[in-house]
């Protein structure tokens, strides 16, 4: 039974969220149609799995946090003020929530966000700009055919997106454009269809059981 | 109840190729039909990765993507828990140390599940320890920040990335290649491709993402359903050539058909 509950949930779930998406009309006998039928009693299931899931996995991250401080790990700190924020955001954001009255701690909480994790945030992603420059000098390196292709191609549309491009020569922008709208998008399409087909059958391959190592009980059939 | 119009000619075309997929599945079980799959290099890649961890004492990481189980997404991230199933084998086998890093809740149990089992059936129970996967956040930046810290801290020797990804790709990518991981990516993401391309040792794309747990269990029924997938290629060939023919002839029979 511990095998065949979760794949029997899984296919009678599929089937209803399958069915909700192209069925018109109530199902017989129900008096409700299919979207319906997934709204009602199927939609808030999934809240409660994920708030579940949620715990778990909070339980997860303060036990291998605690442990780092409580041993002194290398960089225990960080798992200090890891512990510290989630007790902090997670207390402040209960009171603003309980309390929706008081504005003074709704602007305080606003404040700690905007002034403490948007810029943390914002850094990081800064970081993005000098990482492409760093992988895009490995990548351009005409070691090959692919790469020396790679590196004409990326030269050409870099030229036609920049203004001086247009300036140098007028028919840069027109190449530019023609690369991306031809080859690169035969590409990404050929990629697309390939990908939509295995991620149909995989997903077909799991409602119907035939998949069922992500339930740790064994593998493929 | 009836089928919504717009939905009609998918809803058959569904229940005909799931037929197909079916029949493929269970050819390939009972040896009608024999299936192979060509050599996928990043994905020979994997066992070396653990290999060279192994050697150096160091961890293996594993992320199983951004994805979640209950979105589009959800195929991504079961075909990489499929590959974090052979990852964890193999980490087993050589005594590796082993690092998963979960974004989605949702992931977390389906993930340490997998990891538990894997180790039970290596017969290295005692090797599994809680802390082997490890949800760091579900918020996209504090993912990446996190596991780029884990990088550091755990002195990662090689990093395998397989699901969905979106902006962060880079960002866990590009980090990794600085620090001299050995990385395999393996992902569907298109936007994705170029970046891991650019700072990965291997990457493994598209569909491949899917084939992959075929390929590394060599199971029968998964190949069946790789074999499926090709002759579903087939008729979506057919109806792009049918299709750009029809139009250019100035029918649009193909288009009706489709949204009839």
């Amino acid at each position: 039974m511990r095998k065949e509950a979760p794949l029997l949930i899984t296919f009678v779930v599929a089937l209803i969220v399958m069915l909700s998406q192209v069925t018109t009309g109530n199902v017989p006998g129900l008096g409700i149609s299919m979207p319906v039928l997934f709204e009602r009693y199927i939609s808030p299931w999934m809240t409660v799995v994920s708030a579940f899931s949620l715990c778990l996995a909070s339980v997860n991250l303060i036990v291998i946090h605690s442990r780092n401080v409580s041993r002194k790990q290398p960089e225990w700190i960080y798992s200090l003020i890891l512990l510290g924020s989630l007790v902090l955001y997670g207390a402040w954001c209960t009171y603003v929530q309980i309390n929706p009255d008081n504005a003074a701690a709704a602007a305080t909480y606003s404040l700690l966000y905007n002034n403490i994790l948007s810029p943390l945030m914002t850094g990081q992603w800064a970081c993005l700009a000098f990482y492409v420059a760093s992988a895009s000098y490995r990548a351009f390196r005409a070691r090959n055919l692919e790469a020396t292709v790679l590196l004409v191609s990326a030269i050409l549309v870099m030229l036609g997106a920049t203004p001086v491009g247009g300036v140098i020569w007028s028919k840069f922008p027109v190449i530019q454009r023609w690369l991306i709208d031809v080859p690169n998008m035969t590409g990404q399409r050929a990629l697309l269809i390939g990908a939509a087909i295995g991620s149909f059958v995989a997903c077909l391959r799991t409602m119907l059981g035939i998949e069922r190592s992500h339930l740790g009980i064994g593998g493929g059939s | 109840m009836s089928i919504a119009s717009g939905n009609v000619f998918g809803f058959w075309l569904f229940i005909a190729i799931s037929a197909l997929v079916i029949y493929t599945i269970n050819a390939s079980q009972r040896g009608k039909l024999k299936v192979t799959i060509r050599p996928i290099a990043g994905l020979e890649a994997i066992e070396e990765c653990v290999g060279r961890a192994t050697e150096m004492g160091r961890p293996v990481h594993f992320s199983p993507g951004l994805g979640d189980v209950v979105t589009t997404a959800a195929a991504d991230t079961l075909a990489a828990l499929q590959i974090l199933s052979y990852v964890t084998d193999v980490a087993a086998r050589y005594d590796a140390r082993f690092l998963v890093t979960i974004r989605m809740p949702n992931v977390y149990p389906l993930a340490s599940e997998t990891v538990r089992q894997g180790y039970i059936a290596a017969n290295k129970a005692d090797a599994y320890r809680e802390n082997t996967v490890r949800y760091i956040s579900s918020d996209q930046d504090a993912y990446a920040a996190g596991v780029i810290g884990l990088f550091h801290q755990e002195k990662v020797a090689s990093s395998i990335l397989a699901g969905l990804y979106m902006g962060e790709a880079l960002l866990l990518a590009e980090s990794a290649a600085r620090l001299g991981i050995m990385q395999v990516a393996i992902t569907a993401s298109v936007t994705q491709i170029p970046f891991f391309v650019a700072a990965c040792d291997y990457t493994v794309i598209g569909e491949e993402l899917y084939a992959a747990g075929a390929y590394l269990t060599d199971d029968k029924g998964r190949l069946g359903g790789i074999a499926a997938q090709d002759y579903i290629k087939l008729i979506v060939i057919v109806f792009i050539l049918l299709g750009t023919f029809m139009t250019s002839m100035g029918s649009n029979v193909i288009q009706e058909l489709l949204t009839m």
